[in-house]
């Protein structure tokens, strides 16, 4: 009994301790399954206060499907038969919401070692629960995404690098099927110098260490082509730290380094091109210009041949320039570019493929399987076109459109050298045309000086000798006179002789003036005497002089100039005028009357002279007034020709005009319209003002 | 100037032989005497070795050896000489723009007219007493 006692003391005191626990339900079943006791934890977890539960079946705590299948009445028959039975799985509150549950059933034996009943054990594991749920929900997750990614590799490696899992990127990227690629190594994506590096081991190394690594470089695929890598592998480690293998991630970047790689060959070809420009500017030799044209070319796009073939013969033929590759014997040859080819040249653009170039015979001996050209252009050549800059490979190669303009921009390099030197060419000829004739003139005019001097000159030495001979025939005719008539029976004779040497004196006299006039216009020193007189009377006078040789030529002189005009002249300089215009109308006029005419027209004198003879060719009518220029032919008709020239130029400094008007054979009448006051000079073709009301 | 005596002499500097013959023979035939010179430093010569001085000297501008520019300069100089009136004698248009410059009495243009010279002549070298009185 005091066992007993002891014992349910015991019990008593544990049957305290369970009452107090929260966290799991500790309760006893009787063997049929009625709850027998409850505690705290179970209050807790299942909702129950003892009064509700005790006596109640277990069975309540299940979910209908469970106790339809049976489950409670086996889990008591498995606990009972072998003593223990363990269960995960949903419960039910009595709230009738659900619970995952760990429960443990034990039996419970008296000593006799009958059943007396079971303890159950119940924990709610319904957070674990979720916390399991969320993991495997997330690792599906992680697998779907792993598995939709294409642009990426996504595999995993074991500790020694063999290929443990797959995604449809690597396939993708590298063509391995997961079948065929899973359990090998994958030292298998590494090209062969990086394998005799021992990278792939390297990598590994450096991520087990660090937990990762990351690089870029080539990778090779399946069918061994390569690709551009970006690569990071990623240690993969339990709890623990041991290592359980390597996640490892490559993209291709083949793409982005082949943009890189453009953008940073279009820089290069572009930097070259402007080094190409800035040394055509300092040289402008073309020939230099074209040969680091060639090795401008040679070393950008890394072609093994390079030819600058020009356009010869009008077009029809090309001729290589210069070149690099070349058969250095080749250069200068020209080859007939055909018919074909001459087509092709036709066209705006001289596109020649290699070939066409081989067909030419410009690749001779040499097989260049792959080139671009471009066009030499030049305005001033045949076809607008200097020729063709080629660039070509030996070994196979794609250009691209950068490597095309490329070449374009340095043949346009050599275009702007070949036309700035023919625009210098043209200007130097230009230049040299205009000092040949800046020469010319002044040789013309230096000529034209050394005449007017000679004239002056002339004039000059010839009044000298003329000096003494008037002097001597002058003494003499005075002697004459001073005898007496019947000392000097011939004097009367003699004197007649003497005043015809005399008139001869004077008429030289008068050319060697005439001379001088000529040289005073033409150095600018007409100088002009002004007085107040009547021109019209001037011209009655002069007229008067002229009755009797006119007369002697069979000419009636006609003379209406009644009406004064009083002005300012230089009278010797008109009565000059006067005297040339009416010796030349006797002098041509044929024998037929002579009109002279004068008369004021408002502020101007307007005064005519019209013969009815030989008349001037209209051809003619515009040099009469030159200097040394005769309409009439010089062996019919004497004097020095200059008459007309200082009329004009004595009107010309009165401010004045004189115009001529003939027609052959029905004479010629020359007009002289002169300002009444000295005037600034006259423009051309100005009219002359109309007479006042 | 005539008050010193002239003795109707008249030195006539020209470098051209026949017009200074020429002018001589006409000068003789109004009975004034020329004395020749082809140059101003002849002309020098005869003026400084002369017992009686002319009345008038008819000066060439152009000539070599002296021309009429020095020559007149050096007559300047000379207070025996340089009363003696000039008169240029020139082929060139400007013979009366020289004869300003020079200070010379007057001027005659080639060709030159007898009457011309004459008459010039006659205004400094007159002959008779009567005509020294007029020309007071």
């Amino acid at each position: 009994v005091t066992d007993s006692k002891a014992r349910l003391a015991h019990f008593g005191d544990a049957q305290l301790a369970i009452e107090g626990i929260r966290d799991y339900a500790v309760f006893m079943l009787e063997r049929d399954g009625t709850v027998a006791s409850w505690n705290e934890g179970g209050r807790t977890i299942k909702g129950y206060a003892p009064s509700e539960i005790i006596g109640q079946s277990h069975t309540r705590f299940y979910t209908r499907e469970d106790v339809q299948a049976g489950k409670p009445a086996r889990l008591l028959a498995r606990a009972e038969r072998e003593g223990r039975v363990e269960d995960e799985g949903w419960r039910v509150r009595k709230d009738g919401t659900r619970f995952w549950a760990d429960v443990v059933i034990t039996a419970v034996r008296g000593p006799d070692g009958i059943l007396r009943g079971f303890v159950k054990i119940t924990r709610d594991l319904t957070e674990r629960k979720r916390a399991d749920e969320a993991l495997r929900q997330g690792e599906e997750r992680l697998r779907l995404m792993i598995d939709s990614v294409e642009d990426y590799a996504i595999f995993m490696l074991d500790p020694t690098g063999r290929v443990t899992s797959w995604n449809p990127g690597a396939e993708r990227l590298k063509g391995y099927k997961p079948r065929e690629i899973i359990g090998q190594s994958f030292a298998r994506f590494y090209p062969e110098e990086d394998l005799r590096a021992g990278k792939p081991a390297r990598e590994l190394e450096i991520a087990a260490a660090e937990g990762r690594f990351e690089e870029e470089g080539w990778r090779v695929r399946k069918d061994g082509s390569r690709f551009w890598a970006n690569v990071v592998l990623s240690a993969v480690r339990d709890v623990r730290g041991t290592l359980l293998g390597f996640a490892k991630v490559t993209r291709d970047l083949t793409e982005r380094r082949r943009a890189e790689q453009a953008v940073i060959e279009r820089a290069r070809q572009q930097g070259a091109v402007a080094r190409l420009g800035v040394f055509a500017v300092e040289k402008g030799d073309l020939d230099e210009v074209i040969s680091r044209a060639i090795e401008v070319v040679r070393d950008t796009l890394h072609t093994e041949l390079v030819q600058v073939l020009e356009l010869t013969g009008e077009g029809s033929s090309l001729t290589l320039r210069a070149g690099s590759g070349i058969d250095p014997c080749a250069v200068g040859r020209g080859r007939v570019a055909g018919q074909g080819a001459s087509q092709l040249l036709a066209a705006e653009a001289l596109q020649l493929d290699p070939q066409r170039l081989q067909e030419l015979g410009f690749l001779s001996g040499q097989h260049p399987p792959s080139g671009i050209t471009a066009t030499i252009r030049a305005s001033g050549r045949p076809r607008g076109a200097y020729g063709v800059f080629a660039a070509h490979t030996a070994a196979a190669r794609e250009f691209t459109g950068d490597d095309v303009s490329f070449l374009q921009s340095v043949a346009n390099v050599v275009s702007a050298v070949i036309d700035r030197r023919a625009m210098e060419d043209q200007l130097r000829i230009v230049e040299q045309r205009a000092q040949e004739e800046r020469i010319r003139t002044s040789q013309i005019r230096e000529a034209l000086r050394e005449r007017d001097e000679f004239i002056s000159v002339a004039a000059h030495e010839l009044r000298t000798p003329l000096t003494a001979l008037q002097l001597k025939l002058q003494g003499l005719e005075r002697g004459l006179k001073g005898i007496a008539p019947e000392n000097n029976p011939g004097a009367g004779k003699l004197g007649d002789r003497l005043d015809g040497a005399l008139r001869q004196t004077e008429r030289l006299s008068h050319l060697i003036e005439r001379l001088l006039d000529v040289s005073r216009i033409a150095s600018g020193r007409l100088e002009l005497a002004r007085d107040r007189f009547d021109l019209a009377e001037l011209v009655r006078q002069v007229a008067e002089d002229f009755r009797e040789p006119a007369a002697a030529a069979g000419s009636e002189l006609r003379v209406q100039a009644g009406q004064r005009v009083e002005g300012t002249w230089d009278r010797l300089r008109m009565e000059q005028v006067l005297v040339n215009l009416l010796s030349n109308a006797v002098k041509y006029g044929a024998g037929r009357p002579i009109a002279v005419r004068a008369e004021p027209a408002g502020e101007r004198i307007r005064i005519s002279i019209a013969d009815q003879g030989i008349g001037i060719a209209s051809e003619d009518q515009a040099r009469i007034f030159s200097r040394f220029e005769r309409a009439a032919p010089m062996r019919n008709y004497g004097g020095l020709g200059l008459g007309l020239y200082i009329c004009q130029h004595i009107i010309d400094a009165h401010g004045g005009r004189i115009e001529v008007s003939s027609r052959p054979g029905e004479g010629s009448t020359f007009v002289v319209d002169l300002p009444l006051v000295a005037a600034h000079a006259n423009p051309a073709g100005h009219d002359p003002p109309q007479a006042r009301a | 100037m005539n008050a010193r005596g002239c003795n109707r002499t008249v030195l006539v500097v020209e470098d051209d032989h026949d017009v200074r013959e020429a002018i001589a023979e006409v000068l003789a035939d109004s009975r004034y005497q020329a004395v020749p010179a082809a140059n101003g430093a002849e002309a020098l010569r005869q003026l400084r070795a002369a017992r009686v001085a002319p009345c008038l000297i008819l000066l060439d501008v152009m000539m070599p050896v002296m021309d009429g520019w020095q020559f007149r300069a050096e007559q300047q100089r000379d207070a025996k000489v340089k009363d003696i009136p000039v008169v240029v004698l020139s082929a060139h248009a400007d013979a009366g723009d020289a004869a300003a410059r020079m200070s010379a009495v007057g001027y005659l243009s080639k060709p030159v007219a007898l009457e011309q010279l004459l008459s010039m002549v006659e205004r400094f070298c007159a002959v008779e007493p009567e005509s020294e009185e007029e020309s007071k």
